[in-house]
């Protein structure tokens, strides 16, 4: 049967899987075995269980998702009561079969479902205004440097989760794209950001800062001109890749943490992302869970320094973040590991769908361009439900 | 042995990093200093941070204690809590610089630097030191030559040395020179 009848049939079946961007197409992983669903009290037991093995299968693998929330309380920041709508901190699953698929996969939906396209946003601009001007005050006495506030889209509405997937991924091919269909959930994301890429003793994280929409009068070196031109994209930048070069180092060897692609331009199918590389050799002894505190939550989403800047953010808002800002992928049994951070995506719950986004305050931004910057952020996401 | 104090900050590990080329280098977290790694020490660093040198009173009571006892070396938030213990105000800037990269030049002729050199840097700081700023021994060896706002004391006598710019940010050209200076001298 091919990969294209059999992402069909397990789809009209009602079975769980996961789909996640490789380097050539996609991985489906499917037949979970095991779903393990996170708390405080299991993750550190889950993440320091060995599964060694003498032969290991393409599916010998846990994939899934932390949570912000879970991340938070790892390297113990507490997040004030909120409002919640009680979504699991974590979950992960060991798949028993893998199917690879092309990046033209498709996908015709039996019967078309009409969505209801009618989100409230959960912060107004007056709010959002507001909050923005107090964190500006936060930079100016030093108490942070750069803050992403979160603001969040909902809507009730039924969705075909793949039919969202096809068709997202047909105009946004992004690299670190997943999506999960479970029995009363599923995720649909196009996030462009690694976060952690390890293999063997060798690990790399992939920052994003700074995007600007493809137009017939912008290409790629005019891209990079537009970025090196202007000087908050860049300083964003510059901080992120401080900060990541930071929690790369708290976990790698002296003298081996190197920024080994700086601020390069990556283009994508509607759009350009400021990027960099940065490389290290991991310590001797160190641990999956040491490397998942250090790097999680992914810096670039959430402003610097990390630890007062995420107290501040937690004592601000008002609603759970869920899974967004916190990370999918998946550790092999064999101890690599790969995790992006969650952005751009949608969470379906019972029956109800919210997408999350967020712009950066700093020193020289401004609320209005922010505020509709987010919109822009979710529009792509919002225009999956018309 | 150096011993680094963390003022909580997302730049620590590359200042561990950086100073770890040179020497052993031991690091705790501001809440959690360990007297004996301090006493160990030959030399102390404090790290950068946010907030201010009000926020970190543990910090300036290690200062007044080790001060020309031990080399001491204060990093953007360190600079600035040296210079406080020392009596200085620590004020804001109309200017804010967070991830910029700016020219400094050394500008005294006492400097272990060379007064005339000039270094490419990575600056992140809401405060500066206000001025003018007078106390014996402590001179201002480098300042920003946009801005002027000083970017560099020293006091060779008793062996103190601050920098309000990062230079183990990947914006600083030859940081680790200017590590490897004050630690051999």
């Amino acid at each position: 049967m091919s990969s294209q009848n059999q992402l069909t049939n397990i789809h009209n079946s009602g079975k769980s899987y996961i789909i996640y961007k490789s380097t050539k197409g996609f991985d489906l992983f499917t037949n979970f075995s095991k779903k393990i669903i996170l708390t405080n009290k299991n993750i550190n037991n889950f993440l320091t269980k060995k599964n060694k093995k003498k032969k290991y299968k393409n599916t010998d693998l846990f994939i899934g998702f932390f949570g912000y929330e879970l991340l938070n309380n790892l390297i113990e920041i507490k997040v004030p009561k909120q409002k919640n709508i009680n979504f699991p901190k974590g979950i992960f699953y060991k798949p028993e079969k893998k199917i690879n698929l092309t990046n033209n996969f498709r996908y015709e939906t039996v019967n078309k479902l009409k969505f209801n396209d009618n989100f409230k946003l959960n912060i107004n601009k007056k709010s959002y205004t507001k909050i923005f001007k107090k964190f500006k005050k936060k930079i100016k006495s030093g108490e942070t440097y750069q803050i992403k506030i979160c603001t969040k889209y909902k809507t009730h509405s039924k969705i075909d989760p793949l039919d969202f997937f096809s068709r997202l991924s047909k105009t946004n091919l992004a690299p670190e794209a997943f999506m999960i269909k479970d029995k009363n959930f599923s995720i649909i994301s196009c996030s462009p950001e690694n976060l952690i890429t390890k293999k063997g003793t060798s690990i790399t994280t992939k920052p994003i800062a700074g995007t600007v929409k493809k137009t017939r009068n912008m290409n790629k070196t005019k891209a990079l001109r537009y970025f090196r031109k202007n000087i908050k994209e860049t300083k964003e930048h510059n901080m992120i890749v401080d900060m990541e070069r930071n929690d790369l180092s708290r976990v790698c060897d002296i003298n081996t943490v190197k920024l080994s692609r700086e601020k390069v331009v990556e283009e994508y199918k509607d759009l350009f992302h400021y990027v960099s590389l940065i490389k290290g050799k991991l310590k001797k002894n160190i641990k999956n869970i040491d490397i998942i505190k250090s790097m999680m939550p992914g810096g670039s989403v959430i402003g610097c320094p990390k630890i007062n800047t995420l107290n501040l953010l937690n004592n601000q808002e008002k609603d759970n973040r869920n899974i967004y800002t916190g990370s999918f992928g998946y550790i092999k049994f064999n101890g690599d590991m790969r995790f992006n951070i969650i952005i751009r995506s949608i969470l379906n719950f019972k029956h109800a769908s919210e997408i999350s986004v967020a712009s950066g305050v700093v020193v020289d931004s401004n609320p209005n361009h922010e505020f509709n910057e987010n919109y822009i952020k979710a529009k792509a996401l919002i225009d999956l439900f018309r | 042995m150096i011993y680094i104090i963390d003022h909580n900050d997302s730049f620590t590990q590359n200042v561990v990093h950086q100073f770890s080329l040179f020497d052993k280098v031991e690091c705790d977290n501001y809440s959690n200093i360990n007297l004996t790694k301090l006493r160990k020490a030959s030399t102390i660093v404090f790290s950068p941070g946010p907030g201010n040198p009000k926020n970190y009173p543990l910090t300036s009571k290690i200062y007044k204690q080790f001060k020309g006892k031990k080399k001491i070396i204060g990093i953007c938030l360190g600079f600035q809590q040296i210079l406080f213990c020392e009596g200085a105000k620590i004020i804001g800037q109309k200017k804010i610089y967070h991830g910029y990269q700016s020219t400094v030049a050394v500008i005294n002729k006492r400097s272990l630097f060379g007064k005339g050199k000039k270094f490419k840097v990575g600056r992140y700081h809401s405060l500066k030191l206000k001025e003018p700023f007078k106390i014996k021994n402590f001179e201002i060896t480098m300042r920003c030559l946009e801005s002027k706002v000083a970017m560099s004391f020293e006091n060779n006598k008793d062996k103190i040395y601050g920098f309000q710019f990062h230079p183990e940010s990947f914006l600083t050209v030859n940081g680790n020179l200017l590590i490897k200076k004050i630690l051999s001298t």
